[in-house]
């Protein structure tokens, strides 16, 4: 498998039937341009991770898919459907959950609340109170504190709890924005874990991390987001340890590197 | 406790009650949208009228008209005025209900004058009751009592019920709640339903206590009730109520407390009391969580 420089095509048998399609999407918040034509495919059962340092547009791009951002420019398609420009509640019931950055429990709500809000989508009542149970057997911690606010929940327990409630919705894609960010290591192990456990359920993941590493061990596919634009992207084999990955992170790097022989072909614009 | 005191107190539980449903019906509106919402007078005072249209009729049949018109002019004036402004700045909202208030307010002028119309939409709770020595008025004492039914009857729907639970959550914080699926619509309108509830009872005690209605009748209870939801702490409900009820027994304990000759200067000494509240908890006493919590 190859490893695509810029925006150029991704290309791997995925493509037949993406779930998620983003084609061409910018962003302008007054003069200020955070995404100039992003592409980005999601396929069924597959992780999916977007990369890029502060500042890169990564959380501008999840806006737009999840409809907070209206963008300048460019389409996002679901199962094939224009999802742009629908009210906010719509995203869920289409399938999407997303669990933005930061986390937001419902902090003066109690940990059942919040997971029975997690479902507000759903009206088989039955089978929700056994999604309550599965995951309050996932993490017991959650369990122990099943009635206390959420607020009183630490990062790690919060970060479980948004997990958690985005899937009470069964979802067909999870967004999770962030997820490691100020969590330790352990804790961030865990979450990438239950990461796993999620798409062996067949849930499509798409995740944003500033922490690249992380990043690129748990995803089938990377894409480095800087400067608002996709510098690389391809599948885990093609992007260990390629040589333009950290000018593609860095990106200031870039004129520099390409002086010394900027051998790699097509840049990105 | 002497005959007096009991007296002061069933005066100060009755008026603060009042201000603490006005306080509430505000507080709703501003926990899920962020609108301190002026129309609320007129959520009030329309209703009253609707009575004195009705006086003569059962009392069943007024109230139950005056409950039906709040809640259907509180849905309209949702669905008319803030709905399409909801995506603008917050300060046009504002203004819009500065606008729906004064509109209704010159329009009963229009429709019925300016001048005081008499209002008894609870005449049979005209007697006194005597416990013992004691004598306290009926009306006073079904005031505390409605308000304390509406009060359980309210923290039970907001705890208990699938809505509650929804109207809890875009409280604290709508674009999240919205992402679960949460419909914006239908909860900011129960939010409109439930306020203009609490309007219509405030209109149907508050003019039964004082036997008349005039266009400004709305207006001169949320003005004090805006306070009462400030120091309570802007968004939440529980300050709402609490505050509410402590402006009103403050109110009427000045009364019955302060020496004769500065009696007319009562409200002076209560809002200084309030300014005080404010210089030493400026974020209420029982501030909302996550107010800037935001997606």
């Amino acid at each position: 498998m190859t490893a695509h420089i810029g925006t150029a095509d991704i290309g791997t048998a995925d493509r037949s039937a993406p779930l998620l399609e983003v084609e061409a999407v910018s962003v302008r918040y007054g003069a200020v341009t955070a995404l100039t034509a992003v592409d980005l495919a999601v396929g069924p059962g597959e992780i999916v991770a977007v990369v890029g340092p502060n500042g890169a547009g990564k959380s501008s791009l999840m806006g737009v898919i999840a409809g907070i951002v209206a963008p300048a420019a460019g389409r996002v398609r679901f199962r094939g459907e224009d999802i742009l420009g629908q009210p906010l509640e719509r995203t869920v019931r289409r399938g999407i959950a997303f669990v933005p950055e930061g986390r937001h429990v419902l902090s003066g709500l109690t940990v059942l609340e919040n997971l029975v809000l997690g479902a507000t989508v759903r009206a088989d009542r039955a089978a929700v109170a056994a999604d309550i149970d599965f995951f309050l057997d996932l993490f017991p911690v959650l369990r122990e504190r099943r009635d206390q606010p959420a607020g009183r929940l630490s990062g790690g327990e919060q970060q479980m709890l948004v997990i958690a409630r985005a899937l009470m919705s069964r979802p067909a894609l999870l967004i999770l924005d962030e997820p490691s960010l100020g969590l330790a290591p352990r804790i961030t192990d865990r979450v990438y874990e239950t990461v796993a456990e999620v798409r062996g359920r067949g849930v499509s993941i798409l995740v944003v991390e500033q922490n690249a590493a992380r990043a690129l061990k748990a995803a089938d596919r990377t894409y480095v987001l800087n400067g608002g634009a996709v510098r690389l992207s391809g599948t885990r084999e093609a992007l260990a340890g390629h040589p333009r990955f950290e000018v593609a992170y860095f990106g200031l790097a870039d004129a520099e590197h390409e002086g010394a022989g900027g051998q790699e072909g097509q840049e990105g614009k | 406790m002497t005959a007096n005191a009991i007296q002061i107190l069933v005066d100060a539980l009755s008026v603060g009650g009042l201000y603490a449903l006005t306080s509430l019906g505000i507080g709703l509106i501003f926990s899920v949208m962020r609108l301190a919402n002026f129309a609320h007078a007129e959520f009030v005072t329309v209703p009253a009228y609707v009575m004195f249209a009705l006086s003569g009729h059962p009392a069943l049949m007024s109230i139950g008209a005056a409950v039906l018109t709040a809640v259907a002019l509180a849905l309209a004036v949702e669905r008319i005025a803030f709905r399409p402004l909801r995506r603008v700045d917050p300060a046009a909202m504002l203004v819009a209900s500065f606008a729906v208030s004064m509109l209704l307010q010159k329009l009963l002028v229009f429709a019925v004058g300016s001048r005081i119309v008499p209002l008894d939409p609870l005449p049979m709770l005209g007697e006194a009751i005597r416990f013992g020595g004691v004598q306290v008025s009926a009306l006073k004492l079904v005031t505390i009592l409605a308000c304390v039914v509406l009060l359980a009857a309210l923290t039970w729907f907001l705890r208990r019920t699938r809505f509650g639970l929804e109207m809890r959550a875009a409280a604290e914080n709508f674009t999240m709640s919205r992402l679960l699926g949460v419909r914006a619509n239908r909860v900011i309108a129960i939010a409109f339903a439930l306020s203009g509830v609490l309007a219509a009872v405030v209109a149907v005690l508050f003019s039964a206590q004082t036997g008349f209605v005039q266009p400004r009748l709305g207006v001169q209870l949320v003005i004090v009730g805006f306070v009462a939801t400030v120091i309570g702490g802007l968004g939440s409900l529980f300050g709402a109520a609490v505050g509410g009820l402590a402006v009103g027994a403050a109110a009427t304990l000045l009364q019955a407390f302060l020496p004769p000759e500065l009696r007319p200067f009562r409200e002076a000494f209560l809002f200084a009391a309030v300014i005080l509240v404010l210089l030493v908890r400026p974020q209420g006493l029982f501030p909302a969580r996550g107010l800037k919590e935001r997606v």
